[in-house]
């Protein structure tokens, strides 16, 4: 029971303004490319600015979108993202995505990969990746 | 972005299909019927077994599709879509259908690194290889295969691993068993049961 109520207390007062959820990465081989994936959800009615994702399990890290032009695909670094205010900003194959160039160690089905999202106004975000086939 | 890019992709397909159906009827009769020019082609697969493109494939029908391995975001779902197609094909007990995934970037993506690419997604090899070559004998496969791959600015990692992306097309090839373009489709987000379909087509 108090159990409970302290659970319950700890939802009720630590909304936190800005969450990261569902975060996964594609499975790749030790020193090719992974990309990640995620929803930043903003609970407040500011908006907020991602504008880093570092990782120790990449030489590099860099925030990508894809592009479509005259009919071909490519992708390319951005520098930073907004997220609306009460609103969702899903990062997703064929859009967003975090580069994870240079993979320091193989990222196998159903492993963890650790990285922080550094934002504006909430400062830093601590994430677990987990690491699945689409 | 990316809803942008989704919903101009349906727009761009739906009129696309009333126009094969009003005009051709690309049920049994295909868009295209191109022989592919200066081949053949001789490359490498994920064992370093050399290939002939496409007189190795000659009576087979072959799909094919056009990847490379540094893409994490785009490639990654061509090459799942390429193998639901695969599983459908099997489903249906099509036989003669041959699977082909040519890299455009043959400096980086030797047969070991398609290979491993290849088993990090418990690809089905019994009839789906992964393609690689010299690069100037990728080149003039793709420029014969209408597949346009333009390789970006080079930086460098702190290791100094350089890094490059491609610009390219997003393709999925459909080849007849003489060895002849019949049908080409997206290859990320792709229908696939009308490329089934038109596989079935082909096989009667
Ligand atoms: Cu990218």
């Amino acid at each position: 029971m108090t159990i409970l109520l302290t659970i319950l207390t700890l939802l009720n007062f630590h909304t936190p303004n800005l969450k990261v959820e569902g975060a996964w990465l594609r499975p790749a081989g030790k020193g090719m490319n992974s990309a990640l994936y995620f929803e930043i959800v903003n609970n407040s009615n500011k908006p907020d600015t991602l504008y880093k994702v570092t990782s120790p399990a990449a030489e590099l890290v860099q925030i990508h979108e894809t592009f479509k032009t005259n009919g071909l695909m490519g992708m390319r670094e951005v520098r930073f993202v907004v997220v609306k205010p009460h609103s969702t900003l899903t990062f997703q194959p064929g859009g967003y995505h975090v580069m994870f160039i240079k993979l320091k160690k193989d990222f196998k089905v159903n492993g963890k990969v650790n990285a922080v999202l550094y934002f504006k106004t909430n400062k830093e975000i601590k994430i677990k990746a987990l690491v699945k086939r689409q | 972005m990316a809803g942008l890019i989704k919903s101009k992709g349906i727009l761009f397909f739906i009129p696309l299909l009333f126009l094969c159906t009003l005009t051709t009827g690309c049920a049994d009769k295909f868009p295209e019927n191109k022989i592919i020019g200066g081949q053949p082609y001789s490359l490498l697969n994920q064992d370093s077994d050399s290939v002939v493109f496409p007189n190795d494939f000659k009576g087979k029908i072959v799909v094919m599709s056009f990847i490379y391995t540094n893409c994490p975001d785009i490639c990654p779902l061509t090459t799942h879509n390429m193998q639901s197609i695969q599983e459908q094909v099997k489903k249906v007990n099509i036989k003669n259908v041959q699977f082909l995934e040519l890299s455009f970037d043959p400096d980086r993506d030797t047969p070991s690194v398609l290979k491993e690419y290849g088993n990090i997604r418990n690809i089905d090899y019994s009839n789906f290889e992964f393609l690689t070559g010299k690069k100037s004998v990728v080149d003039t496969l793709l420029r014969h295969m209408n597949v346009v791959a333009l390789q970006g600015d080079t930086t460098f990692t702190k290791s100094g691993t350089p890094v490059y992306f491609f610009t390219h097309t997003d393709r999925i090839t459909l080849i007849d068993p003489k060895g002849k373009i019949r049908n080409e489709y997206r290859g990320s987000k792709t229908n696939i049961a009308e490329i089934v379909n038109d596989i079935k087509t082909l096989g009667d």
